[in-house]
């Protein structure tokens, strides 16, 4: 009986079937994960006249009082300073560490030095050397060190072997490396260098948040005391001073800068042995051991009390606070580089307008996260809001920026179609997927900084640290730091296994 | 000088070079070589010829692992470092010449010896190019002479050469090959010019499809066997 209804079946056209593809489905779970985990996290403004601030710092921001600062020079000297003998420190430490970084321990030890963020290692060295600059130097080159040793390796890993094939084999080791390897990618090496300079620029000026002689320090100075036109003439310098680095700081004079930096360093006064010994062996320990005078005499009890409770109290609410913000800041940030890019792009607009993007994104992402979130913190209170736009913010330009610079070197194609029309048919669909593999790069930076933002007073791991520091607790907050770190090299871990695409290690900061 | 008896050569497609040939995956991996016996004697000028696909780079890169401390090789794919001068690329050639520190000396600040002896072969090799240019900036023709010439200055008994002159023309072809005939005791090159081969060479081998077809040692070759040689090929 069914026999006579076959042909119309055949002939009544099925429903095509449209499949979502693969970057569709990774973009709409950004966003599923971030709206399922939006009623958990705090982001009202707190602040019950948020406009009467703003009025008052964008008025700053147009009266900019550059001669408000009393030690402006010395402010800039010394972030420089910093800046340029932490990488120096870094490339000396971190370079050889490239050639071994293959052994799983040495990689392992550098993720976990990595994954400390420099305001954390200046917090630990603060409590030995104190405002020295060693403190300043050493908590920039420490990470700075273990992010040269990785980039490094990937970069001659990634580099051709056809050079290295052609050598006679009977040539020594070293001149096969530096003619086969070393100098095909010194080019790649430089730029990198350049780059992790700008990433430390900021970071020196971001140390002046806990108290070292940096920009940052009389920025949060001059924002805490509602001086802004004072706070936005050292916001506009130091934006001016990330912009023009290629001009003032070309790599030839890196070697004259270093000397320059060396000399006119604060006097670095005398370290104090005792105290490093004390710190070693008392105040970092657990207050279960550091009482016991032998090992027998150890409460492994209370120990175990104590530990259980900085977990559960202190460790776990920070974190779960910390990815919370983090996924949050991740949409953000998608959406952020999407609109900052459609901005800057020159397929969309004529040349003058996209100077005036790529004005916008040089401010975005010159200006650190800290110092962003910072400020937006005095405008809209103490909550997760704050911390997730300026984390949008400075990603999303960062992003952005990376992305117009391949985006404007794709020729557009040759067909009379309109420029929007270009854009999302021919532009975004060629960009995209790199732009993705970039946000999830960022990521790993994102969950760094948002620890760091509990200093700002937010409920991330950070806060704890912080106030472990502060109540001179050194052993808790070494607990907690070392979750914090466990923390981005599991997610660092995740993202890698996720996400199995090629990963461009020359964005990381 | 070299005997090569029932090789079977199998091509790594994971990897892009064919240096590894294990008989390994078969699913990776598709044979290139099959059953070949070939001896190669000291002095002996030889062209490999065959249609694409045959198996030459193969077999020559094999031929290359076996007399690695004797040969300079000349690959197709020429290996050279973009970030390099001219110079230095050449240089490349002479590395196991000299001490370590001698070479890293030399990568800042070029030797006066080394800068005039490969002044003048790159003379020879009619590259008339600044020595300090960046082999990055150099056309495809200029390219595959800068890796002729780092072949050539690594000053071995015997060269290997797969097509090394590919993107030249022809009369400077037969000059070029003129030079590294004469500089080389023996020669193993793979050509794509057939009548060159014929002419230049002592003897000639054909490939196709992964076995030996032709050998002048063994028979004599006229022009209508490789003619029908590479017809087939094209048929099939």
């Amino acid at each position: 009986m069914s026999q006579p209804k076959q042909p119309q079946q055949v002939l009544q056209l099925k429903k095509p079937q449209y499949a979502l593809g693969y970057w569709q489905k990774v973009s709409l779970s950004i966003w599923l994960i971030a709206l399922v985990i939006l009623p958990f996290a705090d982001i009202e403004i707190v602040n019950f006249d948020p406009f009467l601030e703003l009025t008052r710092m964008v008025n700053g921001l147009v009266t900019p009082d550059f001669f408000a600062t009393e030690y402006l020079l010395q402010a800039i000297m010394q972030t420089v300073n910093f800046a340029i003998i932490g990488v120096c420190l870094g490339l000396v430490l971190g370079a050889p560490l490239a050639l071994i970084y293959q052994h799983p321990l040495v990689s392992s030890c550098c993720a976990f030095l990595r994954a400390i963020h420099e305001i954390f290692w200046a917090l630990l060295f603060l409590q030995v050397f104190g405002l020295s600059p060693l403190t300043g130097i050493l908590a920039i080159s420490i990470p700075f060190a273990a992010t040269f040793a990785r980039v490094f390796h990937d970069i001659i890993n990634q580099s051709s072997d056809s050079p290295l094939e052609i050598i006679d084999r009977r040539a020594d080791i070293i001149s096969r490396f530096t003619y086969g390897k070393i100098a095909q990618v010194m080019p790649q090496l430089i730029n990198y260098t350049r780059y992790r300079f700008e990433c430390a620029l900021r970071s020196s000026a971001v140390l002046g948040f806990i108290g070292m002689p940096t920009l940052g320090f009389y920025m949060e100075t001059a924002f805490r005391q509602g001086n802004y036109s004072e706070g936005a003439a050292l916001l506009i310098i130091f934006i001016a001073l990330i912009g023009t680095i290629r001009y003032w700081c070309p790599p030839k004079l890196l070697g004259v800068y270093l000397v320059i930096a060396c000399v006119t360093l604060v006097d670095i006064p005398k370290v104090d042995s005792s105290l490093l010994v004390r710190f070693i062996t008392q105040d970092i320990l657990p207050p279960a051991i550091a009482n016991a005078a032998t090992l027998a005499e150890v409460q492994w009890s209370s120990l175990m009390t104590w530990f259980s409770a900085l977990l559960s109290e202190q460790a776990i609410p920070g974190a779960i606070a910390t990815i919370t913000l983090a996924l949050l800041a991740l949409a953000a940030t998608h959406f952020i580089s999407l609109s900052t890019h459609m901005i800057a792009s020159k397929h969309l607009w004529p040349a003058p307008l996209t100077w005036l993007g790529q004005f916008i994104l040089l401010v975005g992402r010159s200006v650190p996260e800290y110092i962003l979130a910072f400020i937006f913190l005095m405008l809209l209170g103490p909550s997760m809001l704050p911390a997730i736009v300026a984390l949008a913010i400075h990603n999303g330009c960062v992003i952005a920026y990376l992305a117009v610079k391949q985006s404007n070197a794709i020729a557009p194609q040759q067909i009379q179609i309109s420029k929007l029309n270009q854009f999302n048919y021919h532009i975004m669909p060629t960009i995209y997927p790199s732009m993705m593999a970039l946000l999830f790069y960022r990521f790993e930076i994102i969950v760094r900084e948002t620890a760091v933002f509990g200093i700002l007073g937010i409920m991330t791991l950070g806060f704890y640290i912080d106030s472990s520091f502060s109540e001179i607790r050194y052993s808790n907050a070494l607990v907690l730091i070392t979750c914090t770190a466990l923390l981005n090299v599991a997610i660092d871990i995740i993202s890698r296994r996720l996400l199995k695409f090629e990963q461009t290690s020359q964005t990381s900061c | 000088m070299l005997t090569l008896a029932n090789l079977n050569l199998h091509y790594d497609k994971t990897a892009g070079a064919n240096t590894r040939n294990k008989i390994s995956e078969k699913d990776s991996s598709t044979q290139v070589i099959f059953d070949l016996s070939l001896t190669i004697n000291e002095g002996e000028k030889v062209a490999i010829i065959g249609p694409s696909g045959a198996g030459k780079s193969s077999l020559l890169h094999h031929i290359y692992q076996e007399l690695t401390t004797r040969a300079a090789l000349c690959s197709q794919r020429q290996g050279l470092v973009d970030n390099l001068s001219i110079y230095h690329n050449i240089f490349m050639g002479a590395l196991a010449r000299h001490h370590w520190l001698f070479n890293l000396v030399n990568l800042i600040r070029p030797f006066k010896q080394d800068l005039h002896d490969i002044a003048a072969l790159c003379q020879q090799l009619e590259l008339d190019q600044p020595l300090a240019k960046k082999v990055d900036q150099l056309s495809g023709g200029q390219r595959q002479r800068v890796a002729l010439a780092r072949a050539l200055y690594q000053q071995q008994a015997i060269f290997i050469g797969d097509e090394p002159f590919s993107a030249l023309d022809p009369l400077m072809t037969s000059r070029l090959l003129d030079t590294v005939l004469a500089r080389h005791n023996s020669v193993i090159m793979v050509l794509h010019d057939r009548a060159l081969a014929m002419s230049a060479f002592d003897r000639v081998i054909a490939l196709d499809k992964g076995r030996l077809i032709l050998d002048s040692q063994q028979q004599s070759i006229d022009q209508a066997q490789i003619t029908a040689l590479y017809q087939t090929s094209a048929i099939a």
